[in-house]
């Protein structure tokens, strides 16, 4: 229901503006698109080897590979290469994959699926933690509680992700032995996919089971992925508080006699949230182009994953058409991140009215 | 005279710095009685805010700490509170307004939210009758129109927010209001509405006010008692009249003779000379004295002591010493030679 005041047609208006506002920055996507077309395609052609060679193996002959080649269309000058290509996306078709030869539409999404989860989990992981670590910082600030919060952000930050990963393996996997190390679910456990997201998967069939199962084995990628996020957040948050805490609200609110946890969390987050929700966009767009590292250490089967192995097998169009994917991730990432600056400070808007 | 509600003695808020001790406030007395309006006045820098700032303990301790003295409100030692005692009083009994209107309410919630958060904060009522509660009271205060509740502050002028301030403060009918400068940021006319709606909350409910302010206009305007505030302490108090036709402390007749008047045409404002001291540099003997065209040898040496003149009235100065009765009082006061 829109607010009181936004009486005589002006929420409407506001939803016309917010409307406009968003097709704008979606049609801003198509250059930016064709950049990042042009960009993949230069690189991954301009890598040695090619998939010829891949497909046929260290042993087969100069002319074998060179007739390969040939039916491939990769002797074609490189422009036309690309026009074809960019012909192909036009039609809605992302291409097929040199080495299952299947189409990387519908290859691609499972991977998606499982990166998706993935990074929703270690950012879930990283807001948690971080804010609230940041926020004690703030709350503490100059005292032992604070630097020890910013001693722990700064090794977080540090912290190579593959090192930390093999680490939780071996604590957590291989001496404790209560997680399992790598993998999405037990390839044991009986399981219908249907939408690819495990865990929406499991409630729809109701099958707790699975749904623990598959709890048990992000936890330990998830605290891999979501530990420099966290660091970062927490940090963020804590200079973010810091500046709010000190402003004339804040001494509002508690000549009011507001508690120290309304105070907090209430008035001064709110009020310190925007540059959280910047940070957390690129955070997230950066974990949805899948983690390369996390992914190969835990047996991932993520975009991460899906996009190395294309890569080592030269298969160029799953590369180019994976990382275009990523890429309108990440744009639609941080516009949904724009839009949300307005519903939470409403001095914000999109466009004149 | 009415019964004592606040009851500042020898009140002292020392911050510990990296550079020293920083004495802000250094021996205040003040009384403030039920439904009277007190002037709080002086230079920039010379402790009225954290004077009125202690009152609502809201001086973060540390860097903060209270160095002696007492704050009595309604029988109460406040300097003694913790914090949830504190949330009882804050808001409730003892509310606060400041000098930034614009800044002072909080951006990213709406008026009616931040009405019903003081209502409820300190009353069992539910959400609707908060609301009718916010509703009336920004009647009071002469600003309620159809959905003002719903807007935020940005919506709203300056002068409607010190408004809106005004009736989140006296949304609980508190005992006593602290007006820290509440209209310096306002254009004149708004400053003399705002000044009307403060003298007609204060006769309407009985609620008391602490106003502070560096304009002696506003004071001979609004209020029945001064307390003129150097460097630190209370230099004089007294009811306004006698204050203002026989001020006895050279500082107080400095503040008065720099009012420009309109009757005497001169070439030159009048200003005293010199600044306030540096609080971590305070002169001995009287703070005043470097600044002082009356300033004798004891002054320079030895601190005066508040002095009764009668009538409420007091002034810290050895002008008002004439018999020298005081002079011998202090511990170690060998230097008679003045």
């Amino acid at each position: 229901m829109p607010p009181l005041f936004l009486a005589h047609g002006r929420f409407e208006r506001l939803v016309k503006l917010l409307i406009a506002y968003t097709i704008r920055r979606l049609l801003m996507l198509i250059p930016v698109l064709i950049g990042m077309s042009f960009i993949t395609f230069s690189i991954v052609h301009a890598i040695p080897g090619s998939p010829a060679q891949a497909i046929l193996g260290e042993k087969a002959s100069p002319e074998a590979i060179k007739q390969l080649e040939q039916q491939m269309g990769l002797n074609d000058p490189l422009y036309l290469q690309y026009f074809r290509y960019m012909e192909d996306l036009l039609h809605g078709d992302l291409g097929t994959s040199i080495k299952t030869g299947r189409p990387i539409l519908e290859e691609i999404g499972p991977y998606l699926a499982a990166t998706m989860e993935l990074a929703l989990a270690a950012m879930i992981i990283a807001v948690f933690f971080g804010v609230n670590l940041g926020i004690f910082s703030a709350w503490r600030h100059n005292t032992v509680v604070d630097y020890t919060s910013m001693v722990i952000a700064l090794i977080g930050v540090s912290m190579p992700v593959f090192w930390l990963g093999l680490v939780e393996q071996w604590i957590f996997a291989q001496e404790l032995g209560w997680l399992p190390s790598n993998g999405r679910m037990d390839p044991r456990m009986f399981f219908e996919p249907i939408t690819q997201f495990v865990f929406i998967d499991a409630l729809i069939q109701m099958n707790f089971e699975a749904f623990m199962d598959a709890f048990n084995h992000i936890l330990l990628p998830a605290l891999a992925l979501g530990t420099i996020p966290m660091a970062i957040i927490a940090r963020i948050t804590r200079s973010s508080m810091l500046e709010v805490l000190r402003s004339d609200y804040i001494r509002t609110a508690r000549a009011k006699g507001v508690g120290e946890g309304l105070i907090i969390y209430k008035h001064a987050l709110k009020n310190a949230f925007i540059p959280i929700l910047t940070v957390f966009g690129l955070q997230m767009g950066l974990l949805l182009g899948g983690a390369v590292l996390t992914e190969t250490i835990f047996s991932w089967p993520g975009v991460g994953r899906y996009l190395y192995e294309a890569i080592s097998t030269r298969d160029y169009p799953v590369i180019q058409s994976g990382i275009l994917v990523v890429a309108t991730i990440f744009v639609v990432i941080n516009l949904i991140v724009d839009l949300m600056y307005a519903w939470i400070d409403p001095r914000i808007q999109y466009g004149k009215e | 005279m009415a019964e004592a509600l606040l009851e500042i003695t020898g009140f002292k808020m020392h911050f510990q710095t990296d550079k020293g001790v920083v004495k802000a406030v250094d021996g205040v007395d003040l009384t403030v009685s039920e439904g009277e309006i007190v002037g709080l006045v002086g230079e920039s820098g010379c402790g009225k805010s954290v004077t009125s700032l202690s009152v609502m303990g809201l001086v973060p301790q540390p860097p903060g700490k209270v160095a002696g003295g007492s704050i009595r409100f309604a029988g109460k030692d406040l300097t003694r509170l913790k914090g949830r005692e504190w949330q009882k009083i804050r808001g409730n009994d003892v509310a606060m307004i400041f000098q930034e209107p614009m800044t002072s309410l909080n951006p990213v919630f709406t008026i009616g939210n931040q009405m019903v958060e003081a209502i409820r904060q300190h009353q069992k009522v539910n959400k609707k009758k908060a609301l009718s509660r916010a509703r009336e009271t920004l009647r009071e205060v002469g600003i309620f129109r159809e959905g003002i509740l719903d807007e935020y502050p940005h919506q709203l002028s300056g002068g409607m927010r010190q408004r809106v301030m005004i009736a989140m403060a006296m949304v609980c009918r508190p005992k006593l209001l602290i007006a820290d400068e509440p209209t310096t940021a306002l254009d004149v006319t708004i400053q003399a509405q705002i000044l009307d709606l403060m003298r007609r909350l204060n006769r309407e409910t009985g609620t008391a006010i602490l106003m502070i302010t560096h304009d002696l206009g506003v004071v001979a305007e609004m209020c029945q008692r001064v307390v003129v505030m150097y460097a630190g302490q209370v230099v004089e108090q007294g009811d306004v009249q006698t204050l203002f036709k026989n001020p006895c402390h050279p500082y107080t007749k400095g503040l008065l003779k720099s009012i420009p008047q309109l009757d005497k045409r001169i070439d030159r404002l009048y200003s005293i000379p010199g600044h306030v001291p540096n609080p971590r540099k305070l002169p001995t003997g009287c703070r005043f004295a470097p600044r002082c065209e009356f300033a004798s040898d004891i002054c320079r040496e030895q601190e005066p002591q508040l002095l009764e003149l009668g009538d409420g009235h007091v002034s810290r100065c050895w002008l008002e010493d004439k018999d020298g009765t005081r002079r011998g009082a202090d511990r170690d006061a060998t230097t008679n030679t003045a």
